[in-house]
């Protein structure tokens, strides 16, 4: 069976998964790893060459134009300008960008601002290797009721759900999720369960604190499952100055809520100590499990429904030494539920972990990468890893030990058993800024040729494969 | 419950006294001063308490109540003499408060209001669920006849069982006199009474309904005062979730985090609501125990003013990328300084290196800024507004053009200065009304000294005075005055905190708390890497460069110091005990350390004494002023 684009299934809402794991079994090799795989189950996915990556980059005093702006950088071996920059759009202000999102229809891709809390939506689908800015929303602030800190922009059919990380009382951790239409409309705020206000849920042990950081959602089971990081005041602040800050210390997020998706109920609320921060949902239709990584403590972390239909949590891997605060940032699980990606921001590693066991997650790769690590993206063929290095503007390291690179994008391809180096774009040298979130574009999800590329197939072409 | 028969004896009782009062009014025609001269003598028509309820009441919890004030404090003696406050007896249930005399003859006056809460005393022990979560207070206003012992009498017989009702009183007008002030309960006392008699006494009844957060929630007079209208009210307010916003302290406790057993007790910030409050008016007394408040000419108080400047100061608008307000750093819950952060965090996360101040009590101080660089509050708030590491504005004319480009602070402005542009003096002197206004005193130590009260602070509070003025010192810059005290000599001192943070090496290892109860240390170059340069301070030096001022910074107030952890002009102290302890060492020892720091000797019960006395120094108002901080909308892109 071809690869097929994917897009149509989108119909079949939550039997979505299933087909696609019933097609692809069939036709792919059999490690197959993706970034797609990160993101939301509602949305079309890219199965053959991904064209671009758009990089929400944050701007940098004194380099370049010094803003925030979308990179578009050419990742199609077959294009000329492959490994290139190729567009950028500079959307004014430093706002902390941060993460971004696509729409369920990839349509547009939201862009969110940290520190001023705007969030840029781009059309990425008009011409995907020339981004432009849609419509910047600059009123979420008053619209959601006091919520700061707009992170994961994540898509339902037809919406967006975003997690906040603070609030414009204290600037401390309390938040909440807020709801958006795809164009842009503001529709409810759904506050993180506290011990004054639990909202319905079960506080199952000593925690809730009320801060939120990611979501998920897995449609099959009904739930979203949510994780904490930490307020304004921390993560805006130098971190070596947080560091020495015993009260800002103690003011990180301890909990993950597990939602009822439906009625956007929080339903239990777990103890996940030391700031549980991305949050990756495994496929398999029996798989009901996600898995987690607490950045100051330095674990893996399972939530996952036992025989009893009772979702838990429990702390089920080690990553790095705590004591030299790895900080484990980004994660991303491959599409057999077989793998797990976990890059450790302060040494720069990226670690792969075999979690076909995801109750004994156990470390089998270390590939350093650069002076830090943040995001990582992978193709969906699994052939194509990318890596970024920046976290936020005022933890991210100003000094790169020789020959270690600072600020960047690369490009490495994965054979199973090693990662290879394929390019790497200097964000610095290029006058960018610091790169962060990555998302992939391709002509196919529109039914549209890649203008430089001509059509051949399934290998290195594009996508689209009309009548097969 | 009453047993049947106490029950029925009380009806025959109430029937009893319906019909003697109805004697009563009939031969009190002719009464000057119950009955109006004019009119020609006349049954007078009982009040609707009395009789059945000739209406439906509205069903508990269909209704809503919403804040009308905060239930003022004052000193009240218990039929047993024991001298207590009206808040002691408030927070922990439903309140009913109404304020009676026991001579009171007047069918409408006292004996309704005693008559209706027997009457919802029934109803509620009717339910214990419901009447164990309720308390009435019957004040007396007349110290002079009402004497405790005659509360004890008058109340016992309307007392149903273990049922919690107060019938108290004061120790006399001086007492009194504050307590009807905060309850708008104006009295006129016979001017014919017979010395030592207070005759009649003329007030407009009314009772108070008060909640667990200390709330007025409804008030009844004659008209409207009835049992089952009021149970209903009170069943509304006990099904109200539990708890407002808490007034004091940061969003999540952290107490405790040091360890494994740490619980959170976050609060929703849904519920973080207030009541509006009146901070000032022409009449303004100080609270007891500071001066009057000190204004230049050029800007005298109005409530225009006052009203103008407490919306511009929760303005984040007034930040050049409309993050940052006043109030982001002074927030409101944590004594108007923050209690998350040892030094500030400025626009785009910028480091400030230095511990906000409070607000409380700032119009006393005449040194603004741990430097003193500033004398005039008018003029301070361009500090903030201008330094590219707080609110970031690039120049002072787009300050004011942000300011005239939202609409709702035109109109404002033209009504708190008439005839005048927006400016950068206007905006001066609004901000800095409102934080004029923010004055608290009256706390347990200012009773104690200034109002003589012997019972306002604990011996052991006590003991922490005498070591205050004496033996460790404090008082030598932190001044206790004998009419008031600003516990600040507004001046500048060197204790070495500053010394320290410039001369000290950079630190081989860092303690750093990843999770409640779990401490890791990290190695020093591990946080280099993470850090910037740090930013040094030099204090008072850098403003005079005299080499003698070298790190000597601001002597706070104390008042309030309980609220504004962590202490010290970096938030190097966490807690009033590091501070007693760094003092007890004699600061840090230094070539320009101020004379009056030494090691002071005290032993561990002597360090518990002032640090209950530092205690005692909250002003009685704070809860007042941050309830009315909720009320203010925070203005960002979009707000009015």
């Amino acid at each position: 069976m071809p690869l097929e684009l994917l897009h149509s299934s989108l119909r079949k809402g939550r039997y979505f998964c299933l087909s696609f794991v019933l097609a692809s079994v069939a036709a792919l090799p059999v490690t197959v790893a993706a970034d797609e795989t990160c993101m939301s189950p509602y949305m079309a996915k890219i199965v053959g060459q991904e064209d671009y990556v758009y990089v929400w980059t944050l701007g940098s005093e004194g380099v370049g134009d010094e803003q925030d702006k979308l990179v578009t950088v050419d990742v199609n071996p077959a294009s000329p300008s492959y490994g290139k920059v190729i567009n950028s759009l500079s959307v004014g202000g430093r706002n902390e960008a941060h993460h971004s999102g696509l729409t369920d229809d990839r349509h547009y891709l939201w862009a969110g601002g940290l520190d001023t809390n705007k969030i840029f939506i781009f059309d990425v689908h008009t011409d995907p290797a020339r981004p432009t800015l849609y419509k910047t929303i600059d009123n979420f602030v008053k619209s959601s009721g006091g919520v700061v800190g707009p992170h994961t922009t994540y898509a339902l059919p037809g919406r967006m759900m975003l997690t906040g990380l603070s609030n414009d009382k204290d600037h401390g951790g309390r938040t909440a999720l807020v709801e958006y239409t795809n164009t842009g409309d503001y529709v409810a705020t759904h506050w993180m369960p506290t011990d004054q206000d639990l909202g319905g849920a079960v506080k199952t042990g000593n925690f809730a604190d009320g801060y939120g950081y990611d979501v998920r959602a897995l449609p099959r089971r009904n739930v979203m499952i949510t994780s904490s990081f930490t307020g304004w005041n921390n993560y805006m602040m130098n971190l070596g100055k947080l560091m020495g800050d015993p009260e800002a210390m103690k003011r990180f997020g301890n909990t993950v809520v597990v939602w009822d998706l439906h009625t956007r109920k929080p339903k239990k609320i777990f103890d996940v100590p030391g700031a549980p921060l991305e949050i990756r949902c495994a496929w398999g239709p029996h798989n009901d499990y996600c898995f987690t990584t607490t950045a100051l403590t330095s674990k893996i972390w399972l939530i996952y429904e036992d025989d009893d239909g009772e979702w838990q949590a429990k702390a089920v891997a080690d990553i790095g030494d705590a004591t030299k605060i790895p900080l484990p940032v980004d994660i991303s699980i491959s599409a057999d539920d077989s793998l797990l990606w976990v890059d450790t921001w302060n040494d720069g590693m990226a670690r792969l972990f075999d979690i076909s066991d995801p109750f004994k997650p156990v470390e089998i790769q270390q590939t350093k990468i650069g002076a830090q690590i943040n995001m990582t993206s992978q193709s969906w063929d699994g052939k194509r890893v990318y890596f970024t290095s920046s976290l936020l503007a005022n933890w991210d390291k100003v000094e790169a030990p020789e020959g270690e690179d600072l600020q960047y994008f690369k490009s490495y391809t994965w054979d199973g058993k090693k990662l290879h180096h394929e390019f790497t774009i200097d964000f610095l040298a290029e006058n960018l800024g610091l790169p962060h979130q990555m998302r992939f574009g391709a002509y196919s999800l529109y039914g549209k040729n890649h203008p430089n590329v001509a059509a051949s197939g399934v290998d290195g072409g594009n996508a689209n494969s009309g009548g097969h | 419950m009453p047993e049947a028969g106490e029950a029925s004896k009380r009806r025959v009782r109430t029937t009893l006294t319906r019909l003697l009062l109805l004697l009563l009014l009939a031969s009190m025609s002719g009464n000057p001063l119950l009955a109006d001269p004019a009119e020609p003598a006349d049954v007078q028509v009982l009040a609707p308490g009395w009789n059945e309820i000739e209406f439906e009441p509205p069903e508990a919890g269909s209704y809503q109540l919403p804040p009308i004030g905060m239930a003022g404090n004052g000193q009240v003696l218990s039929p047993d003499g024991e001298e207590t406050t009206l808040h002691t007896l408030m927070g922990d249930k439903v309140v009913v408060l109404s304020f009676i005399y026991s001579s009171c003859s007047d069918a409408n006056g006292c004996p309704l209001a005693t008559h209706v809460l027997e009457k919802l005393q029934d109803q509620l022990l009717e339910d214990p669920s419901q009447g164990k979560g309720v308390r009435f207070i019957s004040l007396s206003f007349d110290p002079v006849q009402d004497t405790p012992e005659v509360m004890k009498r008058y109340g016992r017989p309307y007392i149903s069982g273990d049922f919690d009702w107060h019938f108290l009183t004061t120790s006399g007008p001086h007492e009194l006199e504050p307590i009807l002030e905060s309850y708008g309960q104006s009295i006129v006392r016979d001017p014919n009474a017979e010395e030592g008699e207070a005759g009649s006494i003329s007030h407009i009844l009314r009772v108070f309904l008060v909640d667990r957060h200390l709330r007025i929630r409804n008030i009844f007079s004659a008209s409207y005062l009835h049992a089952d209208t009021m149970l209903n009210d009170i069943l509304t307010l006990q099904m109200e979730p539990l708890q407002a916003h808490a007034l004091q302290g940061p969003g999540d406790d952290k107490d405790g985090y040091e360890t494994r057993e740490y619980q959170t007790r976050a609060q929703s910030l849904e519920r973080r609501k207030g009541v509006p409050a009146s901070l000032w008016s022409s009449e303004f007394e100080p609270p007891l125990g500071l001066p009057p408040i000190p204004t230049p000419a050029g800007n005298p108080l109005t409530q225009e003013k006052i009203d103008l400047g407490r919306l511009l100061f929760f303005d984040r608008r007034l930040s050049h990328n409309n993050t940052f307000s006043c109030a982001m750093c002074h927030v409101p819950e944590q004594g108007f300084t923050s209690n998350e952060l040892a030094m500030a965090v400025g626009i785009e996360g910028r480091t400030v290196r230095r511990n906000s101040p409070t607000i409380y009590n700032v119009a006393y101080l005449e040194r603004l800024f741990h430097d003193g660089r500033e004398s005039s509050l008018e003029q301070q708030i361009w500090g903030p507004l201008l330094a590219h590491n707080e609110m970031g504005n690039p120049s002072v004319g787009l300050v004011m053009e942000q300011i005239r480009s939202i609409p709702g602070y035109p109109p404002r402005f033209e009504q708190a200065f008439p005839g005048q542009v927006i400016s950068m003096e206007t905006l001066g002197q609004a901000l800095s009304s409102y934080q004029r206004v923010l004055v608290s005193a009256n706390s347990a130590f200012d009773r104690w000294y200034y109002g003589e009260e012997e019972d306002a602070m604990t011996a052991e509070q006590r003991a922490g005075f005498q070591l205050f003025t004496g033996g460790a010192g404090c008082s030598g810059c932190h001044l206790v005055g004998t009419e008031w005290a600003l516990f600040t000599d507004n001046q500048l001192h060197n204790t070495g905190i500053g010394y320290q943070r410039s001369m000290s090496k950079t630190p081989e290892s860092t303690r750093v708390q990843i999770a409640p109860g779990e401490m890791i240390t990290v190695r020093g170059d591990i946080v280099a890497d993470a850090s910037e340069p740090r930013p040094n301070d030099l204090g008072l030096y850098e403003i005079t460069e005299d080499p003698d001022d070298r790190w000597k910074y601001r002597t706070p107030t104390l008042r309030n110091i309980a609220l504004t952890a962590p202490y010290m002009h970096d938030g190097s102290l966490s807690s009033l005990e590091d501070v007693i302890a760094f003092y007890n060492r004699g600061g840090i020892d230094n070539e320009l350390r101020d004379p009056l720091i030494r090691p002071l000797g005290l032993n561990d019960a002597e360090v518990a004494q002032l640090l209950a006395f530092l205690e005692a120094l909250t002003g009685d108002n704070v809860d007042t002023l941050v309830a009315d901080a909720f009320t203010v909308p925070v203005g960002n892109t979009g707000s009015y």
